[in-house]
């Protein structure tokens, strides 16, 4: 190979391909396939319940999943370097995004019985009728399943091409991949930050078709990336433990992505308190509904929690210089922020289901479970052979030796 | 994160600092603006400066004599120039926040030769924002009564649910920990001029400024510290200035005000339009002042980058705007983004916004228009008539056509506006004029420091720095 298409300061990686994750490929797998099936029962019983089971469960993995594309493509659009070693992960996170195409159907099938705009009653008074008429040519179920099949295919395409050209460099060392991985990183961001936000506004703002908010993308991208910087920081620590990395991950890469967790953390916050604010201040009609019914006695307990658990504990938590490069004790926090990551979907979605209070159903369960061993499943297999960091990358050595 | 030398990077990365440089070469280079005496452009450049600066005392001065009935301001446009200008001035602080605390804290290197500068035009900006609403409450003597926060003292009671209130807060803070941060960054540089001027007079002004800074290491060490708690200070600066700016419209109810996307949109737009003005005034100086080895390409390159992102997330508030006001339903909110805006007697305003914040920035996707000097220095202009095009279709043209068409009205600004416009553009220049004659317009210890860091880096990567 010729020094102009290959690097010649490339580290030497003494690195087998990762041959784990076994039991996450066949027996999370297998499980995640009982707890849908089981979910589907549950849709043939009490369809409302499980189809909005579903629908929190998808709108959480695929958004993790989705954030986790955006999240290489940031890393590659502003030519990091720290970050290459665990670039990796980040790339089997997002190339994950493809089974959500397969994982929408369901909602696809069931969507008369979520969205009340489907098949509008003709009880729900005259002005939200018109209202609905009007949001017709958009709120329709063909232009709901094309869009979600393109925000997806747009998504899957990204994550494809970037997953794609990064293995090939792995065999070949070719330079001009990292080029390429860096163009497409950047140029794919507006795409993909539409994508996600027309997203939020099909799955999620719908679900009250007569109440909008301009920042809901936004809020839906912020605490998706959150909890994919979170699940980053679990992946790379159990990869560590296990030596996955080859010990060439450090306490400097695990800090920085704990310095990310807390800056997003600030981030969710910030656009869920400016949306709250505004329309609280404001007072309109048509704005309020979506707080009356979250401020009302059963769900109050819930933002209560949001706003305790998802900003003041990981805040105050994640500020700790010691914690940040403790793989195991960044983890927990991690944990702790998936899990509230989940309240905070099941907060924008349940209401509409229950606007009396908070209730859980077993489906719940099952679809969280079933939806998220199935993606973790895929992403697992996508990593399986594969070497765990990108070893021909022209800047390993630079993120080897990392030491902000 | 950065590449020391153009052979040293496998993508062939521009290099943060140009040409063989050592501790005495970037000594003499940054200190040579400072410690020259002023050359005929300088002069030239003041005296054009200093001219507009009068134009701005004229117009203080007829405001303060007749009242702000001399404005353009009616009803329904009670807000008007003022506001217009101080959003636009204020935003245009915030490249100088960006890249002093939030590039610091993400290990970007290449803020090193630029933030001196941007910092300084921040506080310059800031005074040129903040001149608008002490003018607009009339009596600007009464002022401080009304803005400073002693409601039990004066019995006067602030309106603590008035984003107007919390703008106050949000300045003054803003201004006061940009000051700090601008001036704890100079100390180094205020010790080395007293070290190097031959003028005793200066000395002495240098030295009292320098505060006995003698570069101890234990000078150094809690040095480092404050700037890095400065950085995390000024952090959420960068976020809530702005945000709380956008509060004042957003708090409301009008059509094309009231949208929970204004507060991420207006600061991306402020660090769009901060940047913009740092290249128009970064392009000539760092050739007038002989700045372009530390000031590279590369610089201007990864600006351009961030131009283009912060322009793409204001093209996305615009999306945002455009579609929730269809998708709402509510005919006073199409009736503003789809009538007013594109057809209304300001659509020309609103066009050229369009045109100068989303397709200007386009080009920059190009590495051919990223890199020429010519092109960026024009788009960067045309970016500083977009966004205040962008403030001026938010205040005028939201307020001239509201919910009852008997209560709409045009607008037209008077002499007396437009004055003031042109005399803070004029005081701005002048203080950033005298900024660049007095004190180094490039943060020579940091510059320093850099290529000690690459130097290093360079040898670990077992490569010796030629």
């Amino acid at each position: 190979m010729s020094a102009a298409t290959s690097n010649p300061q490339a580290p030497v990686v003494e690195l087998a391909p990762f041959r784990g994750g076994r039991r996450w490929v066949v027996g999370g797998g297998a499980a995640g396939l009982v707890f849908l099936i089981l979910t589907f029962i549950g849709m043939a019983v009490s369809p409302r319940e499980a189809f909005y089971s579903y629908l929190v469960a998808f709108a959480y993995w695929c958004g993790i999943a989705m954030a986790s594309v955006i999240l290489l493509m940031i890393f590659h659009a502003t030519h990091a370097r720290w970050m290459t070693v665990l670039r990796r992960p980040v790339e089997v996170m997002a190339a994950s995004v493809a089974i959500f195409l397969l994982l929408f159907i369901p909602l696809a099938i069931g969507m008369k019985h979520i969205y009340i705009w489907v098949d509008p009653p003709a009880d729900l008074g005259r002005e939200a009728l018109r209202l609905l008429a009007h949001k017709r040519p958009y709120l329709n179920p063909t232009g709901f399943v094309v869009r979600a099949v393109a925000y997806l295919l747009v998504a899957t395409f990204l994550s494809w091409r970037l997953y794609g050209w990064s293995l090939r460099q792995d065999k070949t060392g070719e330079v001009a991949l990292t080029q390429r991985q860096r163009n497409l990183g950047a140029g794919g961001l507006p795409f993909i930050g539409i994508a996600i936000s027309f997203a939020a506004f099909d799955w999620l703002m719908s679900l009250n078709p007569t109440w909008f908010s301009t920042v809901y993308g936004v809020y839906f991208f912020s605490g998706s990336l959150v909890a994919s910087l979170s699940l980053l920081a679990i992946v790379t620590g159990m990869g560590r433990a296990r030596n996955v990395f080859g010990g060439h991950m450090t306490d400097e890469h695990t800090h920085s992505v704990g310095k990310l967790m807390l800056a997003f953390t600030c981030f969710w916050t910030y656009i869920a308190f400016s949306q709250l604010l505004l329309i609280w201040i404001a007072g309109l009609p048509e704005e309020t509904p979506f707080y009356i019914t979250r401020f009302g006695a059963g769900w109050a307990w819930v933002g209560a929690l949001l706003i305790f658990g998802h900003f003041f504990l990981p805040f105050a938590a994640l500020l700790s210089r010691s914690l940040k490069r403790n793989p195991f004790r960044l983890g927990v926090v991690a944990g702790w922020i998936l899990l509230i990551h989940y309240v905070d979907i099941f907060w924008l979605v349940m209401p509409s289901l229950h606007p009396e209070g908070f209730s859980l159903h077993w489906t719940n369960v099952t679809a969280f479970l079933g939806v998220g061993l199935v993606a973790i499943a895929f992403a697992v297999s996508r990593l399986r052979g594969r070497f765990a960091i990108p070893v021909k990358d022209p800047y390993l050595a630079d993120s080897f030796r990392y030491r902000p | 994160m950065a590449a020391p030398n153009l052979s040293h990077d496998p993508l062939g990365e521009l290099p943060l600092i140009e040409g063989t440089q050592t501790d005495q070469t970037i000594n003499d280079s940054l200190l040579t603006h400072v410690l020259r005496g002023a050359g005929k452009g300088w002069w030239m450049l003041f005296g054009c400066a200093l001219s507009m600066l009068g134009l701005l005392v004229i117009a203080i001065s007829w405001t303060l004599y007749k009242g702000i009935g001399v404005w353009g301001n009616n009803i329904p446009v009670g807000w008007a120039f003022g506001i217009i200008n101080f959003v636009w001035w204020i935003g245009i602080g915030h490249a100088g926040t960006l890249i002093s605390a939030i590039l610091l804290l993400f290990q970007q290197k290449w803020r090193t030769s630029i933030n001196r500068f941007a910092e300084a035009m921040t506080l310059f900006a800031v005074i040129c924002a903040l001149l608008f609403p002490l003018l607009h409450t009339g009596r600007p003597w009464f002022a401080a009564y009304w803005l400073m926060p002693y409601p039990s003292v004066q019995r006067i009671w602030p309106q603590f649910k008035s984003p107007l209130t919390w703008d106050v807060f949000a300045v003054s803070t803003y201004f006061t920990i940009s000051l700090l941060f601008w001036f704890l960054g100079l100390v180094p540089d205020l010790a080395a001029l007293r070290e190097t001027t031959k003028s005793k007079t200066k000395r002495f002004i240098y030295g009292l400024f320098a505060m006995g800074w003698r570069g101890s290491g234990r000078h150094w060490a809690e040095y480092k510290w404050a700037y890095l708690l400065l950085a995390g200070l000024s952090t959420p600066l960068v976020l809530s200035v702005h945000t709380i700016v956008s509060f004042d419209f957003a708090t409301s109810v009008i059509p094309g005000w009231h949208t929970t996307i204004f507060p991420p949109y207006f600061v991306a737009g402020a660090v769009f339009s901060g940047f913009a003005m740092v290249m128009t005034w970064m392009i000539p100086a760092r050739h007038f002042l002989g700045l372009k080895h530390v000031v590279t390409m590369k610089h201007l390159e990864n600006m351009n980058k961030i131009m283009l992102v912060t322009g793409m997330m204001v093209g996305y508030g615009y999306l945002m705007e455009h579609f929730i006001a269809w998708y709402s339903g509510n005919p006073y909110e199409m009736g503003q983004f789809f009538l007013t805006r594109w057809h209304g007697p300001m659509r020309w305003i609103f066009r050229t916004m369009m045109f100068c914040n989303v397709v200007v920035p386009q080009i920059f996707w190009l590495k051919r228009f990223r890199t020429s000097i010519p092109v960026m220095w024009v788009a960067a202009i045309l970016i500083n008539v977009g966004m205040w095009c962008e403030r001026f279709n938010i205040v005028v043209t939201s307020l001239h056509r509201d919910f009852l068409p008997s209560s709409w009205k045009d607008y037209a600004p008077t002499w007396v506006d437009l004055s003031l416009f042109i005399g803070t553009i004029g005081l701005f220049s002048t203080l950033f004029l005298l900024f660049l004659k007095f004190v180094p317009a490039v943060a020579l210890t940091e510059v320093k420091e850099l290529r000690h860091e690459l130097a290093e880096h360079d040898v670990v990567a077992g490569e010796t720095h030629a």
